[in-house]
């Protein structure tokens, strides 16, 4: 007997033994790749992205401050302590935001517990540049920030100057403003709080994320406010507030309007107001379309949206609003309930878009009509996972991620596996689906799960007019598809088989009026019987 | 008399669909409660039902086919009739009622056939209709669900010999009867399964003590 367990000992370790080293060199990845089937469960797949660089404050070595050698000494004068040019960066502390200039390649940094911007180019290797006093002309004092949480760069083609080309707006949080300031750091306009009668006054003011629209018109996210973005006009003033939430229609919401519809006006005065949650975080497309999100735990209403100029949500005629982002499932274990907590978006120049999980720590990327293509990312302290994740950003093929917890930003790479699917994507935006034929068999060849293939080549039968096929590949894929794909199917068939119809249809005729003649006689031969 | 009512047992079923009215007062009259038509039909439910889920046109089928479970179709249609014939009886036996087990049973099964007839059609035009062709679809549905119910009143009135209210009152009941007795059966069941773990736990016992 001992033996023979000694034996089957043994054989368990080697087994074990054989098994961690098969997954330790599959798992080169903290994460495994899924993504969704027809009826949304998670289903394996390739990842899109691998986790290629981390980079931290403490990686980036000197920084040299943007101010001149004679800002520097005023500078030094008016905060009464020597202000170096260069400086060690050092870690970052909480950082907030970061944003990627896509003309100039440049990656700024919000630095947020030391009240700095740092700016660096997109592969880290340009040395950095550190922003922390900005020069008012108008009070001619250097202006600090406090806790900055968001950055927008954005780029005035009308500029008199190289200078004043560059616009840089920033959130600073703490002290209750926006800043817009010029490359050199020199300040230009002040948003500060509204004295609107529709501001009201025990409103805060604290900026938490900036956008800027091409016209300059600036969006500010303010986390106090559920009517939606503070919109400023370019000269400053206020102008009005910007897409708002829709009310989540909970079960509390709807007894209200009930109550209410039933009640007094006094007596409802003294329900719950039910307002919309506020959205967290928002980025601008090329066309202007401002898309937002809104973090929270149960709220199922506008998690992801895209305005239109006009502050309406244009993801409601298309019926994307109704979609599921981030994961699909929720899960209420131990108190806790696990779902994705979107905290940030991004937009790419293909209109590709990016939505940050922070509860979970995942990146999802969907295409512009919000088709799901990867999910890449998790929680946890391994390098590509991310205990606090709070932006994301992309350039080219590298998605940018950062941590404030870790005061780190990771970047991913993309898979051989992502560049074709993107490539196939790409061609079949542009409706070229017999071009991405190939691309979308070799996406299959790969991972026979990724769903989205059926679709392009369906699409791709179908524009060669192979009906069938296209259904075949449209089932249990796309209702869209197939129901497009069966019309012509049908409409052929029916075309084809038009004699056999014709020659069914009037023998079926025939037979009736025979069978009534016959049923009549022997109506007639048992009645007469009868007599 | 306009209808010779002196006709073979599966023909009552449709004869009763065609006269929502007096049918069931005929059927009443004539005495021609047939338990094999009734168990035809019930089976005929459960099988329509299975096909509803299998065989629906991808187009409108919103059922999750990825795994095929029987039993909760099995419980949807053949336990829930004979859960609505107990609740049915065991209810209407106290409120004066006339029908028996067995007419309740026959009368609520011929009831259903409308809306077996609908869903076969339903079945068949999901496979060969457009998703903006769904108008039918649902009039259908709708149509069999609605003709089904008016039976199943005319049904429940005509067997019990009640006026409408009553008859409502009593069908209302009758569900939370239902409630009341799937509530019992489910409790039973666990309580049997403890006794069952029990039972066997006791003999895996015993079979480790005589095995040394």
């Amino acid at each position: 007997m001992p033996n023979k367990k000694k034996v089957l000992g043994a054989a368990a370790a080697s087994l074990m033994a054989v098994t961690m080293l098969t997954t330790s060199i599959v798992a080169d990845q903290p994460y495994d790749g899924y993504n969704y089937d027809w009826w949304g469960d998670p289903v394996p797949s390739q990842t899109g992205y691998v986790v290629d660089r981390v980079v931290s404050g403490l990686d980036l070595g000197e920084g040299t401050r943007f101010n001149t050698d004679d800002q520097l000494k005023e500078i030094s004068e008016q905060v009464k302590e020597d202000v170096p040019k260069t400086q060690t960066v050092g870690a970052f502390l909480n950082p907030q935001d970061i944003f990627i200039d896509q003309t100039t390649k440049l990656l700024y940094i919000v630095d947020s517990d030391n009240d700095r911007i740092l700016v660096t180019d997109v592969t880290f290797s340009e040395p950095v540049t550190i922003m922390d006093y900005f020069y008012n002309p108008e009070t001619k004092a250097y202006e600090t920030l406090n806790g900055p949480r968001g950055i927008f760069v954005r780029h005035d083609s009308d500029a008199e100057n190289d200078n004043e080309e560059t616009l840089i707006y920033i959130a600073d949080y703490e002290n209750g403003r926006v800043l817009e300031v010029y490359k050199d750091g020199t300040v230009c306009q002040q948003f500060t709080k509204p004295s609107s009668e529709f501001y009201e006054d025990d409103v805060t003011f604290q900026p938490n994320k900036v956008v800027a629209d091409v016209a300059g018109n600036v969006y500010v996210n303010i986390k106090s406010i559920t009517t939606g973005a503070v919109m400023f006009a370019p000269d400053g003033t206020f102008s009005s507030y910007y897409g708002a939430n829709r009310v989540e229609q909970t079960a509390q919401a709807i007894a209200n309007k009930f109550w209410k519809t039933i009640l007094d006006r006094e007596a409802a005065q003294s329900f719950i107001q039910n307002v919309p949650m506020e959205f967290s975080n928002f980025d601008i497309d090329n066309e202007g379309f401002i898309y937002t999100v809104t973090e929270s735990k149960s709220a199922t209403t506008d998690v992801f949206k895209k305005l239109n100029p006009a502050g309406e949500n244009v993801f409601i005629k298309l019926g994307y609003s109704d979609l599921i982002f981030g994961d699909m499932a929720t899960y209420y274990y131990r108190n806790t309930t696990y779902g994705s907590q979107i905290n940030d978006v991004d937009v790419d120049e293909n209109g590709i878009i990016r939505l940050l999980d922070y509860k979970n720590g995942r990146i999802f990327e969907y295409t512009d009509e919000c088709d799901l293509l990867f999910i890449y990312g998790g929680s946890g302290n391994q390098k590509g996972l991310f205990t606090s994740a709070s932006a994301v950003e992309a350039y080219d093929n590298t998605v940018y991620v950062l941590d404030m917890r870790k005061g780190s930003i990771t970047t991913f790479k993309r898979t051989e596996f992502g560049d074709i699917v993107h490539e196939a994507m790409t061609l079949y935006s542009d409706g070229k689906y017999e071009e991405a034929r190939e691309p979308w068999m070799e996406v299959l060849a790969r991972d026979s799960n990724y769903w989205f293939a059926y679709i392009g080549l369906g699409n791709a039968e179908l524009s060669q007019g192979n009906y069938q096929q296209a259904m075949d590949y449209f089932y249990m894929n796309s209702r869209g598809g197939y129901n497009r794909a069966f019309k012509q199917f049908r409409m052929q068939f029916v075309r084809d088989n038009f004699n056999w119809f014709m020659i069914v249809i009037v023998v079926i005729i025939a037979a009736i009026i025979a069978l009534r003649i016959v049923l009549k006689k022997i109506k007639k031969k048992k009645a007469g019987g009868k007599q | 008399m306009r209808f010779d009512l002196d006709m073979p047992a599966w023909k009552w079923p449709f004869y009763v669909a065609r006269h929502p009215f007096e049918g069931f007062e005929d059927l009443r009259w004539k005495k021609a409660y047939n338990m094999k038509v009734a168990l035809v039909i019930v089976f005929c439910f459960f099988i329509i039902t299975v096909c509803q889920q299998q065989m629906t046109g991808f187009l409108y089928n919103n059922n999750y086919v990825k795994i095929f479970n029987i039993v909760p179709l099995f419980t949807s249609t053949i336990i829930l009739f004979f859960t609505w014939v107990v609740g049915n009886w065991s209810l209407c036996t106290l409120f004066d009622g006339e029908g028996k087990m067995k007419e309740i049973c026959v009368v609520s099964a011929y009831a259903l056939v409308p809306y077996l007839i609908t869903q076969i059609v339903v079945i068949l035009a999901s496979n060969v209709l457009l998703r903006n062709e769904s108008a039918f679809i649902l009039f259908m549905q709708y149509f069999g669900i609605v003709w089904s119910v008016v039976l199943m009143i005319s049904a429940i009135k005509t067997v019990h010999q009640y006026n409408i209210p009553k008859t409502l009152l009593a069908m209302l009941f009758t569900l939370a009867a239902m409630v009341i007795i799937l509530f019992l059966m489910v409790l039973l069941m666990s309580l049997f399964q403890q006794v069952y773990v029990f039972v066997y736990s006791i003999y895996t016992e015993l079979m480790y003590r005589f095995s040394i």
